[in-house]
């Protein structure tokens, strides 16, 4: 029996665990956006704080994964149940691109467009929204496609711990000395990794202006 | 030098030994010292680093004068709101500054926009602009990418008005354009003016675009301000930096009849 | 937007496909860890509930330890799988390793419980904790039947440990202050598969290997009763999820029925029959149900 046997045979627990999985890398990656984007809009405002966030996000970027999860299991109420932990993990991961683009995709846009603005009357609050934001839309979306794509890998590092997910079936086909029940997890992660990067990628032509 | 005569009702901004000086302490503007009548077209003519468009940033309050007190419609600029006092100051500038991801017709109606006009009272405004500036009506849902040179600046100067601002800033407006569109925008320029009255400041450092469209030209150097003359006078004048701009760009009399 | 539309569909799919398959309401996932007593006893879970009951089973073995099961059952993912009590005790529970057999069985199960809405079904029958073995022919010569009376010949042994013991507190240290035994020279440290056969060609005189180790029977070693009840109980017992009790009464029962009937001796052949014969664990267990059931 190989591999598609083997998926076939077993398919709606593949899809359970590609669902789970997608579930964990969506929430992380939403909650990301919702922390990450003010945080990058903020350092665009008061540059001093530029160096402590980005700084921050970086060193957390540099932990290994599998160290970050360990870390993470004595904290109370996070360390109990592995779902919490993997997708505190996974946000943490996603943070650095989503505010470093951010800031990138707001720096980007034309001076003379923002000095018109400004020279017109608009406030700051309408700049952001009316223009800075909407021109940084496809360079975000970029932020967000690399987040989304190395979460779904970081995912799979979380079964490890016990978060479920994909990874699950590799580590079993590990311990099992299985190699269709490795592939049963490892397939569908690479499918879900390219297809996050294909959409975000269509999305980010999609929107970006000219 | 200016008699306290020279500040009254008709002077719409009024600067009162305004200096601007950055951090680093270079002053880029001293004891500036003077008033802009009503429905006139003040030229701040100069080289670059004279000062006149740090002159003209510091009256919508894009910058702050470090000293000396400005004046606009008989208030100090530090007491004006910001927002108000640039909305009431149509702004238009050499690059333009278009919004690429609005229309034409978004981009000039902002203003009227952010100031809560009602949709169709924007709609009949943006059609008056175009047709005020010489553009068609059909380029209203184009972007501005889809536009040449002359017709982006067109539409700035057409966003400069949308809200029918009493006062116009312009920094270098045709500069980029090439000779013959810049000839006909000055022209337009001038049939604009001679309807609407704005009081409007011009910076440019081009003398025949300040003998032009200019009532008066103030010229600047090295941070301020050398004399201010109508420009018969400039061609006439004297004084030792005046005769030698008018040198510098083989100018002629001028004949505005 | 035909982009759109695609994607759209594909999600669909995929919706589709996690509802495919038996129902939530008539699938048990038995999970278990991912070595050879676990993997027997899963096995014997999810035979007995397929003869028994109507229920399919699904099996999700080879899980990497105590924490990954504990998990999968807290979030649903697995419904039932084989825990030891003084594990449950000490790395779920976070306690310390002390009572006895029936103390440490009644703290677990009323915790888990409480905490997790977790029900622990009855004991297999069997304990696998530390035991402390030597050669069998050692045994019988010397007459040896218990830890304290081995004690005095240790002085002239070289024993041989696993890191894990090394390291844990209860492990070598609590052993040797609970029973005064001094070696002739510091324990070997090596894997604990190659511990039984190190004993047996008489290389270490001594070894803490497991009580159900299989190879136990098969070499001819005897595991030296631990009088002072130094070593906590692991008892072997079904974790189950609150929820499949409620929904599934008869899960609960056909469980139930096996209580007891696994003795230390029998889960050391079990063990035996996969690790040193290399059979097949369903097999193996079909064979050892089918002679339990039997009248």
């Amino acid at each position: 029996m190989n591999v598609w046997h083997f998926m076939l045979h077993n398919d709606a627990e593949v899809a359970r665990a590609t669902l789970h999985h997608l579930w964990l890398v969506g929430i992380s990656t939403l909650l990301a956006v919702l922390i990450g984007i003010p945080l990058g809009i903020l350092i665009t405002r008061w540059p001093a704080l530029n160096k402590p966030i980005l700084g921050s996000a970086n060193v957390i970027q540099t932990i290994p994964s599998l160290a970050l999860f360990g870390f993470l299991l004595p904290a109370p109420w996070i360390g109990e149940r592995a779902d919490r932990l993997a997708i505190l993990a996974l946000t943490l991961y996603a943070l650095l691109p989503l505010i470093r683009n951010t800031y990138t995709g707001i720096k980007g846009v034309d001076p003379a467009v923002l000095e018109a603005g400004r020279g017109m009357g608009m406030t700051d609050r309408q700049l952001l929204f009316q223009v800075e934001l909407p021109l940084a839309l496809s360079v975000i979306i970029a932020g967000i496609r690399v987040a989304a794509v190395i979460s779904v890998g970081l995912a799979t590092i979380a079964a490890a711990i016990g978060a479920g997910g994909l990874g699950e079936y590799i580590f079993r086909g590990l311990a099992m000395v299985n190699n269709q029940v490795i592939l049963a997890g490892a397939i569908p992660a690479a499918l879900l990794a390219i297809l996050a990067d294909v959409s975000l990628g269509w999305l980010e032509k999609r929107l970006s202006p000219g | 030098m200016m008699t306290s005569s020279s500040f009254d009702r008709q002077s719409v901004i009024e600067f009162r030994n305004v200096s601007y000086q950055l951090d680093a302490g270079r002053e880029l503007l001293q004891n500036l010292n003077l008033a802009v009548q009503r429905g006139e077209t003040l030229v701040l003519l100069g080289r670059s680093g004279s000062g006149k468009t740090t002159t003209l940033k510091l009256i919508n309050h894009l910058l702050s004068p470090t000293g000396g007190d400005l004046r606009v419609e008989g208030k100090s600029t530090r007491e004006w709101d910001v927002i108000r006092l640039r909305r009431t100051i149509g702004y238009a500038i050499q690059d333009v500054g278009l919004f690429p991801h609005f229309t034409v017709a978004r981009n000039i109606g902002l203003v009227p926009q952010i100031e809560d006009w009602p949709a169709d009272r924007i709609q009949q405004r943006v059609q008056e602009l175009l047709q005020l500036v010489g553009l068609e009506t059909q380029l209203a849902s184009r972007y501005p990418r889809q536009l040449s040179g002359g017709q982006r600046q067109r539409v700035g100067v057409a966003r400069a008005l949308a809200a029918d601002p009493p006062i116009l800033l312009m920094d270098e407006p045709f500069g980029a354009l090439d000779p013959i569109t810049r000839a006909e925008l000055q022209r337009e320029f001038l049939t604009l003016q001679s309807r609407l009255q704005k009081t409007v400041v011009f910076v440019t450092h081009d003398l025949h675009e300040a003998l032009l469209l200019g009532t008066r030209i103030a010229l600047m150097e090295a941070g301020r301000l050398v004399t201010i003359l109508t420009p018969e006078e400039f061609l006439h004048s004297e004084e030792p930096l005046v005769a030698a701009y008018v040198d510098a760009f083989g100018a002629q009399r001028v004949d505005r009849s | 937007m035909s982009h759109l539309r695609r994607l759209s569909i594909l999600l669909c799919l995929v919706g589709l496909l996690s509802a495919c398959g038996p129902s939530r309401e008539n699938r048990i996932v038995v999970g278990s860890k991912n070595f050879t007593e676990q993997l027997v006893l899963g096995e014997i879970i999810a035979q007995e509930i397929e003869a028994k009951t109507h229920l399919t089973v699904e099996r999700r073995f080879y899980l990497a330890g105590s924490y990954i099961c504990h998990q999968a059952i807290l979030a649903g993912r697995i419904d039932i799988y084989p825990e030891y009590t003084g594990t449950a005790l000490t790395a779920i529970l976070k306690q310390p390793p002390k009572g006895t057999q029936e103390q440490v069985y009644g703290r677990v199960k009323a915790e888990y419980a409480e905490r997790f809405h977790l029900a622990v079904g009855q004991p297999f029958g069997f304990n696998d904790t530390f035991a402390i073995e030597i050669r069998g022919e050692d045994a019988r010569r010397l007459g040896l039947k218990t830890i304290s009376q081995a004690a005095a010949y240790t002085p002239q042994w070289r024993p041989g440990f696993g890191y894990e013991f090394m390291e844990r507190p209860d492990g070598y240290k609590g052993l040797a202050a609970t029973y005064g035994l001094r070696f002739a020279g510091s324990p070997r440290i090596m894997d604990l598969g190659l511990l039984a056969r190190a004993l047996k060609d008489k290389q270490i005189d001594l070894a803490a290997g497991n009580t159900t180790d299989g190879l136990i029977p098969a070499l001819d070693l005897f595991v030296l009763q631990d009088d002072r009840h130094y070593f906590p109980p692991y008892e072997a017992v079904p974790i189950i999820r609150q929820k499949i009790v409620e929904q599934h009464p008869e899960v609960k029962q056909a469980l139930d029925e096996l209580a007891g009937k696994i003795s230390d001796r029998e889960m050391q052949q079990l063990n035996y029959a996969v690790d040193g014969q290399h059979r097949d664990v369903t097999e193996v267990v079909r064979e050892f149900l089918q002679k339990k059931n039997q009248p």
